[in-house]
């Protein structure tokens, strides 16, 4: 019996579940209401939902037309991130969708100049369809000309697209196998992307633990903060090669059940561990030192500790970024002791949002959790602010880790150029 | 209505198949309650908005979060008005997290006779929710679930399981004047005893005792008597609850009455109920105005957190949070002198102005709010204008309320939909004004100067009963009929929509002569129950509303025809009448016209032919009059004065008359012709006066 009542709970995954026989604009309101319930709430649920969402809207919509499937994605994201604005993630995921159509749109009118052109070979750069913004091709170019000067690792993540489309190669687009006309259908190739994205997302904390020995060292006492899965793996990477120490701080009021359980090693019963992590190992059972001390304690023990590594929520195109609760006093104490400052993140939580008002970023979670609602006196003559995140500006930051590797804070706004485009950013 | 009969049918068959799987709630959108008067004189209580957004969003927010598909809503007063709101809402979209979201009217007086419908219809299919159409909850409801589903398939007795929420001595949120005690075995949760507490102790004779049954204290190693919890009248129950509730046709309320009556019969039935009690995670009712107050400080403050303003609960609100808990929406104009303090919710298309000091107060849409005024713990729904240096302070001003200049509204004060306070007004504790017309009379009462002024527009409202301390406002669930009763005569429905309309198991309600053998029976048993039953009451002297009440609750169980509410009133009346007579000495004339002239509508309520040209429910009720006079000795006589009497109260017209004289039903047998003859000449009388009667209809028509 309790089986059937757990399931009974609307999430993630029964909303995966009911995408496949909801219809689209049912499916829209879903998730929109599971946002606004906070049912969905980590970033990378947020950024799975989202994703699988924009696959059906893509594949429901009727249209060819490539600037009547932006609008169409544009209005679902511009719902989708009105119902929750402090979910970055959910506007990443339709930035790059957007992104995406664009891309294919371009590659596709190009291949039809080209055939109209009757095969010459004349510089595809320049005489773009005359419609088109002038700007577009330029961040093309700086895209791809970016994509290929970095890592092959970076390349092959960045742009999900077929190499062959790639300007500069048209001959190898094969014109002949296209069919000519505005007519041709884009989206198979725009799914394709979004399930690349969606890959992405399930693959992006290996792929970040895949630097993990390049970070951390033997014998070095690390600091982290909240139950973050992308730190645990990180951390279990390291520790299968390695002995080190790690501090976590237990993220009171907000997270500490999940980090307690984290340590402990008991499956916490949240949405978040359907799969492989709630058979994961934790990290005492790897022979690692494992210490779990309140956040009070941090300052005190920041004299100690070499290297602190933290997860994130969102992070924000300055190189700030928005995550749990205390964060920033663990930076702010990391950069008194002259520790450095690790935070690892998928790329799918870099927004291209500049954080002008970061108080607004910031969401007030549940007073009762910090004291007792059953204390009727306090809860008369007191307010009570629980903030569920922190914004800690960039120069308290001195790496990011990426599924695309390390950069510095002041190298993100390359990255949100790499996988934003402009005109997507206010979209 | 019909579309949606045609509509439910098939659903709910739908609903049947998947038994297992499927969770059902039941939300009573009326409590049968006047904590909230006078607001629920023009609105129904669960679409009053807290911090902007109605009570019933929250709710359904709250079922939603539990993953509960099927909802089943009954609405009570103003049904019409929440039916509205509910299809254009979200609820109804086919986004909607409900599969099923029944509407369900009835003509209901208390939660018991709600749950007899909801018995009599077979719909619910397992374990369900119930809860009033104001529980405001971010509690996920697996927990009670889990334990409440294996605790019965452990014993069938465990029939309820209540979730209670632990709130410490003293807390805002708890009822001050009533307190519910729980006394708990807590080895199994078991509730064995409950008992509410008058805090008002001077006003009943035995004071503020709790009576705890010796068995309880022998039989339990262990027990707790709490008074710390918040009732938030959440119930997982078990179908058996329903048939209890059929059962026992006397309770109304579901805690004063059910509870602590199956808790007592727990020897002769032996059903447990069990309680769930939640130590976190917010849980509450807006169960009366201080609730309210308390609940709406609550969301500001994010204790009922996702379920605060800045969730955009509704479409179309755009609130956002700043600091110090100020929830503001788009397109408010604020003063740059003006000083917006803590604790605030402004809706959009609001204005300040200057100088004007506002906090602790939720400011609804649209709002003008003069030059230095200062609201402190005010709740301004919709449209309001509040003019300048005026002073509110803990009152609610509805929607369209206007109050003008230099004006003071002190604390406790209720200012309902529409009222105009004029200029320099002070408007003092806890008065109630309203515009809408009291409920016995129909025209809308005088303005009353002496309250809002020359050229305001509002009366004071007072309850006969209870007009003490509205804020703080006395006895816990209904008392039974004091409150049914302003919930009967509030209610638009005449009694032709008897039940519910989507009830398609309810069977046809007219023409039911040709029935079979074992339902004739069951007719005879309800004619008989019912006229004991009006008799009674008419012997006690009650109120034609108490009595008409029962005639329909017991109407609903038997699902009784029409013509046999008229033979059940017509033997009981005479009964009364012929007593009337031999004990009280009184003549015919005398008594038919006590009788007739009290109990007019009871009558009136089972005629519905009025607008038509044969009349075949006022004959029928002449003819069994006649039938019933045969074996009077002074039958005659008596038959003469009822015909004249139901003549002069309107409640039989001419036609009628024709046509029953005519009816050979009337002039079948010997007795039969007797008994009417000096009717006679009544009847001849009429032939001739019916010329000058032609304004009849019309008085008659707004009756229905």
């Amino acid at each position: 019996m309790p089986s059937t009542s757990l399931a009974l709970t609307p999430g993630l995954a029964s909303f995966l579940k009911s995408l496949k026989t909801n219809q689209i604009d049912t499916s829209i309101d879903n998730l929109i209401s599971l946002l606004k319930r906070r049912q969905i709430r980590h970033s990378r649920s947020c950024a799975t939902a989202t994703a699988y969402l924009l696959l059906r809207v893509i594949s429901a919509c009727r249209t060819t037309d490539a600037v009547k499937l932006i609008e169409r994605v544009q209005s679902v994201g511009r719902r989708l991130v009105a119902a929750q604005p402090r979910e970055m993630v959910v506007g990443n995921i339709v930035r790059r969708v957007l992104g995406l159509i664009r891309d294919e749109a371009e590659d596709d009118r190009e291949a039809d100049f080209n055939l109209s052109e009757a095969g010459s070979e004349s510089q595809p750069q320049t005489p773009r369809v005359p419609d088109d913004a002038s700007d577009v091709p330029s961040t093309r170019l700086d895209g791809s000309t970016a994509r290929t000067s970095l890592t092959s690792m970076f390349s092959l993540l960045s742009h999900p697209e077929p190499e062959p489309s790639l300007p500069g190669t048209p001959s190898s687009a094969s014109p002949s196998g296209r069919v000519p006309g505005p007519s041709k259908d884009i989206r198979a190739e725009v799914m394709e992307g979004i399930n690349e994205i969606i890959d992405e997302l399930g693959q992006v904390d290996d792929q970040i633990s895949a630097y993990a020995l390049d970070h951390i060292h033997s014998n070095e006492i690390i600091l982290t903060h909240t139950s973050s899965t992308t730190v645990q793996k990180f951390l279990l990477k390291a520790a299968a090669k390695r002995r080190f120490t790690v501090i976590i701080a237990e993220s009171f009021p907000n997270n500490h059940e999940a980090t307690h359980s984290t340590v402990s090693g008991a499956s916490a019963n949240d949405e978040e561990t359907l799969s492989t992590e709630s058979f994961q190992k934790p990290l005492i059972a790897m022979g690692i030192t494992v210490i779990l001390i309140p956040d009070s304690a941090v300052f005190a023990l920041m004299s100690r500790v070499n290297k602190v590594i933290l997860g994130t929520h969102s992070v924000l195109a300055n190189g700030g970024l928005v995550a749990a609760a205390g964060t920033r006093v663990i930076a702010r104490a990391a950069k008194v002791h002259q520790t450095p400052v690790v935070v690892v993140s998928g790329v799918y939580k870099l927004s291209p949002v500049y954080p002008f008002d970061f108080e607004s970023l910031i969401e007030y979670g549940d007073a009762s959790k910090v004291i007792g609602y059953e204390d009727g006196d306090l809860v008369d003559q007191i307010d009570v602010q629980n903030p569920l995140y922190d914004y800690v500006p960039a120069e308290l930051v001195d790496l990011y880790i990426t599924n695309l590797g390390g950069h510095a804070p002041s190298y993100l706004y390359r990255i949100v150029s790499d996988h934003y485009r402009k005109e997507d950013i206010h979209f | 209505m019909a579309p949606k009969k045609g509509g439910g049918a098939p659903k709910q068959r739908n609903a049947a198949e998947e038994v297992e799987e499927t969770l059902q709630a039941v939300v009573l959108a009326d409590t049968f309650e006047t904590r909230f008067e006078p607001f629920t004189l023009d609105k129904p209580r669960c679409l009053l908005p807290l911090a902007n957004t109605p009570l019933i969003e929250y709710t359904f927010e709250f079922l939603a979060n539990a993953g509960v598909e099927e909802v089943f809503l009954y609405g009570g007063a103003h049904s019409d008005q929440l039916e509205k709101y509910i299809n254009a809402s979200k609820w109804r979209a086919s986004s909607s997290p409900f599969k099923q979201l029944t509407f369900l009217k009835s003509t209901s007086t208390s939660v018991g006779d709600v749950m007899r419908d909801l018995d009599g219809k077979h719909v619910i299919t397992g374990d369900f929710i119930v809860l009033s159409g104001d529980v405001i909850s971010n509690m996920p409801i697996e927990g009670a679930l889990a334990t409440h589903r294996a605790r019965r398939e452990a014993d069938k007795n465990a029939i309820m399981t209540m979730v209670l929420r632990e709130a410490g001595r003293n807390h805002r949120t708890k009822s001050s004047s009533v307190s519910p005690v729980f006394v708990v075995d807590p080895t199994k949760d078991r509730c064995l005893h409950y008992e509410e507490i008058d805090h008002h102790a001077e006003h009943s004779e035995h004071g503020a005792r709790l009576n705890i049954d010796t068995e309880i204290i022998a039989e339990h190693s262990e027990i707790d008597i709490r008074q710390d919890l918040i009732d938030c009248s959440i119930d997982i129950c078990t179908p058996d609850v329903l048939s209890l509730w059929s059962d026992s046709f006397d309770y109304q309320a579901p805690r004063k009455q059910f509870l602590f009556g199956v808790l007592k019969d727990y020897e002769l039935n032996g059903k447990t109920i069990h309680t769930y009690i939640i130590k976190d995670h917010y849980a509450a009712r807006a169960r009366n105005l201080k609730a309210y107050d308390a609940i709406s400080k609550d969301v500001i403050s994010r204790w009922t957190y996702p379920l605060c303003p800045d969730t955009n609960l509704l479409p179309g609100h755009t609130y956002e949070l700043r600091k110090s808990n100020l929830y503001q929406e788009q397109n408010v104009t604020l003063a740059r002198s003006c000083i917006v303090g803590r604790r605030v919710v402004i809706g959009q298309g609001t204005s300040i102005g200057e100088k004007t000091t506002v906090k602790n107060t939720v400011l609804g849409r649209n709002c003008k709010i003069g030059k230095n005024v200062t609201l402190d713990g005010a709740y301004i729904w919709e449209n309001v204008v509040i003019g300048d240096n005026t002073i509110v302070n803990q009152a609610i001003v509805a929607d369209g309320a206007v109050v003008g200049n230099q004006c003071k509204v002190e604390s406790g004060a209720l200012l309902s939909y529409g009222v105009k306070i004029a200029d320099g007004i002070t408007i003092g504790e806890g008065i109630r004004i309203t515009k809408s017309p009291k409920e016995d009379d129909e025209a809308a009462p005088e303005s009353d100067p002496a309250v809002v002024g020359a050229g305001g527009e509002g009366y004071e409202f007072t309850r006969d009963e209870d007009s003490d301390d509205e804020e703080d406002d006395a006895s816990e669930t209904s008392s039974g009929l004091v409150y049914n009763m302003a919930n009967l005569s509030l209610s638009t429905e005449s009694i032709s929509t008897l039940s519910s309309e989507t009830s398609d198991f309810a069977g046809s309600r007219a023409g039911s002569y040709g029935t079979s053998v074992s339902e004739e029976e069951k007719e005879d048993h309800f004619v008989q129950d019912a006229a004991v039953s009006v008799y009674d009451s008419l012997r006690d002297e009650v109120t034609s509303d108490v009595v008409q009440l029962e005639l329909v609750s017991l109407r609903m169980t038997a699902n009784a025809s029409d013509n046999q509410v008229r033979r059940a009133v017509v033997s009981a009346f005479m009964k009364r009448i012929g007593n009337l007579m031999d004990e009280s000495q009184k003549s015919a004339s005398q008594a038919v016209r006590d009788i007739f002239g009290t109990y007019r509508e009871i009558v009136e309520r089972s005629l519905f032919d009025r607008e038509t040209a044969a009349k075949p429910d006022q004959v029928d009720l002449l003819v069994l009059l006649q039938q019933d006079l045969v074996t009077w000795p002074k039958g005659d006589t008596v038959l003469l004065f009822t015909a004249k009497e139901l003549y002069d109260l309107e409640l039989i017209e001419e036609e009628a008359y024709e046509q029953w004289w005519d009816d050979e039903r009337s002039s079948g047998t010997e007795d039969m012709r007797k008994v009417r003859a000096q009717t006679q000449q009544f009847v001849d009388w009429l032939a001739n006066a019916e010329e000058e009667d032609s304004d009849e209809e019309e008085e008659e028509s707004d009756d229905e």
